[in-house]
């Protein structure tokens, strides 16, 4: 039998894993919410057209919006309540910061319920690709993604680009993070299905589950047949960021994304428990998940847990209902990469955790000493000192041929600096120059 | 002031990651400061009491320059002093014991304002200021400035066994050599001895002078013995004698990740290659003969090249001086390129150049390509390998 051999990458570092208060804690329904606010543009398009009026009762799991055209999704109402009316909320936008969306604010909510079993109502694997595959654009759903797409939409690029390797990523080797963990452990069924019939859609060859090797243990019920369905399940050891989209489909096809591009061109996908949890939901069960799993952590959280909570929900309010101390703003998301939380924010699908940590210790920036540990960490290999000299000095040009477009955004430079630079931030800012650059170019070339 | 601060801090912890590692810069600099202080320990017990008098002038004078500098120019003093501490003891460690009071307070006013002020202070400057500041002092107080060399005299005074750390290095009387340092109580009406350096010693095969050594034993027989040469017992500068203590406090400082082991691993890889190979002329025949490491028997050539390392300033130089974070190449590849090249050029220096500080001087010389070393650099994530880029034809501009 042919032994596979997998990829490495240089740099990376071990991080406190921090994860022991949610790693055992079940899945549980978040407590009774005061109001929802669905954001009516989840995606980043033309916001769906309403179809309901202030003032109507909805049910759960009602259409709320209608979309009408392929990037758009429709809404659907998370729990039932009245329509109390329009208005907005604040959603992640892509890479960084948040954008406005157009958003129905829900009241009189019904009560959330935690993830009930369900009967299956779609045969999906007597069902061919074609019809598989129609089942899954019929579904509107989202992927949980950053930028997140309408799921459909991203089953036909797949498609177009001939992708051959869909890789689940479940490695979440961030700290406090434990929801993809929970949902894997819990429901790792159903994922599995999930990733199966993604892969049926997009018709790849291979598809794998990456998977953390210390918690294999928590996995044997889903990860156990896993050949059965004709998945691999690759159990990874824990450096990060090995969950970082580039390093993961390096280590596991051992092939680089080119500089600048984007996974699919070199024929690869990846996805998330998440995604392939809603889908199974979807396509087997025909119920639209209108809720995902929410790690609440932190040292500043009193209780806290992996929470099954509606898309739409005030961010604060979750934080509120998890008795959290202290008035500093909260974390969306990992606490590498995530983003600082505005009052404003609601839970959406890319909503992986919700993070209350302690201020960073006294972080004035002082001048880079060119100690070169984010040189020696980076993962990409980039020579982050010399960035930074790009980015106080303005040089664009040279961060590009620097290969700064390589960044995975892991935030290890930000993370080990000394001097407390923030050199992620940095690299990032650099990044959008590029490629704004990059798209003014050949407009300026054509006129 | 305090609300650039706040802005400052406030910026940076609104992006990811909101996690940070515990080191920040300080706790580099005072580690470090702490690693360095083993060298002087050393030095203190070879050299006496002014070995640490030199020391705290230094320090003293290095922390004194740069807050008089703050408080003039009216910049914010981040992390100055910490900084401005360890360069003092650096320059300290390269200093012999006995010179004046002056010396070390011009060195450290060299340092803090020549070395690292008008480049704009930490992290901005070239070259390393503690050389800096030695070279200068190594200039001023010698021959075209001052009628003697006050930091390189024909003979270097260490410590008798007797009289270690309470001794006065400056009383001295003059010994043919040492045969061994453990068992030769101190000469009558002295605390010191005063020998040739052993650098110097080597310095005969290469030398100009007419009085040459028969071969290469011959000057090994005249040496100190190895144990005298690890434990330092010999003229030298404060921090430069003592092998053994550089290489704990070094590994020490590889350990802690504040130094790639192989940046002074090639130093000394370079040191060792150039010093097997560069030639030297030995016997009566006078004829350069290279490869002196095979010349007179392999066994002869192996104590040749180990005397080089251990009787000088290469050891202190690999292990702290290259190592200065801000003036080596931030690559890995190119820190090995510039450790490579200090090492050479010190062993080179030292054969064929009447220079008092050949391996300061190499590290200071390659300071200076620094910044075009460090355009080498590994293939980035993602970038094609350097032989796929060139086939391809280059974009239009």
């Amino acid at each position: 039998m042919l032994r596979r051999r997998f990829g490495t990458f240089t740099g990376g570092i071990d991080i406190p894993d921090d994860k022991e208060a949610t790693l055992d804690a079940p899945i549980a329904p978040v407590g009774r919410l005061e109001r929802l606010r669905v954001p009516l543009a989840p995606v980043p398009a033309e916001p769906a057209r309403p179809v309901v009026r202030p003032g109507y009762r909805v049910a759960d799991g009602q259409k709320l919006a209608e979309a009408d055209s392929p990037e758009q999704v429709a809404v659907f109402a998370p729990l039932a309540g009245r329509v109390a009316r329009f208005t907005e909320a604040l959603v992640p936008a892509h890479p960084s910061g948040w954008r406005v969306s157009p958003a129905i604010e829900l009241t009189d909510l019904g009560r959330p319920e935690g993830i009930r079993p369900l009967p299956t109502t779609y045969q999906w694997q007597a069902a061919d690709d074609g019809s598989l595959r129609l089942r899954v654009a019929e579904g509107g759903l989202v992927t949980s993604g950053s930028p997140p797409t309408a799921l459909a939409g991203w089953v036909e690029a797949a498609r177009r680009a001939k992708v051959h390797t869909l890789i689940a990523n479940v490695m979440e080797n961030t700290p406090f993070v434990t929801a993809d963990h929970r949902l894997l452990a819990e429901h790792g069924g159903e994922v599995m299905r999930g990733l199966v019939i993604l892969a049926r859609a997009i018709g790849v060859t291979e598809a794998m589950l990456a998977v953390d090797l210390r918690r294999t243990g928590a996995y044997q019920a889903a990860v156990g047949p896993a050949h059965l369905h004709g998945v691999d399940a690759i159990a990874l050891a824990h450096k990060y960021p090995i969950g970082a989209e580039p390093i993961l489909v390096k280590v596991l096809t051992r092939r680089e994304i080119p500089l600048g591009r984007r996974a699919f061109s070199i024929g690869v996908a990846t996805t998330d428990a998440a995604t392939c949890w809603a889908t199974y939901q979807w396509v087997a069960c025909g119920v639209r998940p209108t809720a995902r799993v929410v790690t609440v952590a932190g040292p500043r959280v009193g209780a806290p847990g992996n929470l099954l909570v509606p898309f739409g929900a005030d961010a604060g309010e979750v934080l509120a209902l998890a008795e959290v101390r202290g008035d500093e703003p909260a974390i969306h998301g990992p606490a590498m990469t995530g983003r600082m939380l505005p009052p404003e924010a609601v839970v959406t699908g890319q909503t992986n955790a919700l993070l209350a940590l302690e201020p960073p210790p006294a972080g004035v920036p002082t001048p880079c000493i060119r100690c070169g540990w984010c040189t020696d960490n980076c993962p990409a290999r980039l020579n982050v000192a010399a960035l930074n000299d790009d980015f106080e000095l303005g040089r664009t040009e040279r961060a590009r041929r620097r290969g700064a477009l390589a960044c995975v955004g892991c935030g290890i430079c930000s993370y080990v600096c000394p001097a407390r630079l923030p050199l992620a931030r940095r690299v990032g800012l650099l990044m959008q120059a590029i490629r704004e650059e990059q798209t003014a170019a050949p407009a300026r070339a054509s006129q | 002031m305090v609300q650039t601060r706040q802005t400052l801090s406030s910026q940076a912890a609104a992006h990811a990651p909101f996690l940070r590692a515990p080191e920040a810069s300080r706790s580099i600099f005072v580690v470090m400061f702490a690693a360095a202080c083993a060298p002087l320990g050393a030095g203190v017990v070879l050299f006496g009491w002014r070995a640490l008098a030199v020391a705290g002038l230094s320090v003293g004078g290095c922390v004194l320059t740069e807050t008089a500098y703050y408080r003039v120019t009216r910049t914010p003093a981040l992390l100055g002093r910490s900084h401005a501490a360890l360069t003092g003891l650096l320059l300290a460690l390269t200093l012999p014991a006995f010179v004046p009071w002056y010396v070390p307070l011009t060195g450290a006013v060299f340092a803090i304002i020549v070395g690292k002020a008008i480049f704009g202070g930490m992290g901005h400057f070239l070259w390393q200021p503690a050389l800096v500041g030695r070279l200068a002092v190594g200039v001023i107080f010698a021959p075209p400035l001052l009628p003697i060399d006050l930091l390189n005299p024909q003979q270097w005074p260490v410590l008798a066994v007797n009289r270690v750390i309470l001794g006065d290095v400056r009383q001295t009387r003059s010994v043919r050599a040492v045969r061994d340092w453990q068992r030769t109580p101190a000469p009558p009406q002295a605390d010191a001895f005063k020998t040739r350096r052993p650098r110097e010693m080597l310095r005969e095969l290469t030398g100009p002078g007419e009085a040459r050594p028969a071969s290469i034993v011959d000057t090994l027989r005249r040496m100190p013995p190895v144990r005298d040469l690890l434990l330092g017992a010999h003229g030298g500068d404060i921090g430069e004698t003592c092998v053994l203590v550089i290489l704990v406090a070094g590994l020490y400082l590889v350990y802690r990740n504040y130094v790639r082991g192989f940046l002074p691993g090639m130093f000394i890889l370079a040191a060792v290659v150039t010093a097997a190979i560069a030639p030297v002329r030995a016997g009566q025949g006078q004829s350069w003969k290279w490869l002196p490491i095979a010349s007179e028997g392999l066994d002869v050539g192996f104590s040749y090249v180990a005397y080089h390392l251990t009787c000088g300033e290469i050891m202190l130089a690999a292990w702290f001086l290259a190592t200065e974070m801000t003036s080596r190449p931030v690559t890995a590849p190119a820190q090995a390129i510039f450790a490579a090249g200090c090492g050479a050029t010190a062993v080179l220096l030292r054969l064929y150049t009447p220079l008092a500080i050949p391996a300061y001087a190499a590290v200071l010389g390659w300071n200076t390509f620094t910044p075009v070393l460090d355009v080498i650099r590994p293939r980035v994530l993602g970038q094609k390998r350097f032989w796929q880029r060139w086939r391809e034809p280059r974009p239009a501009e």
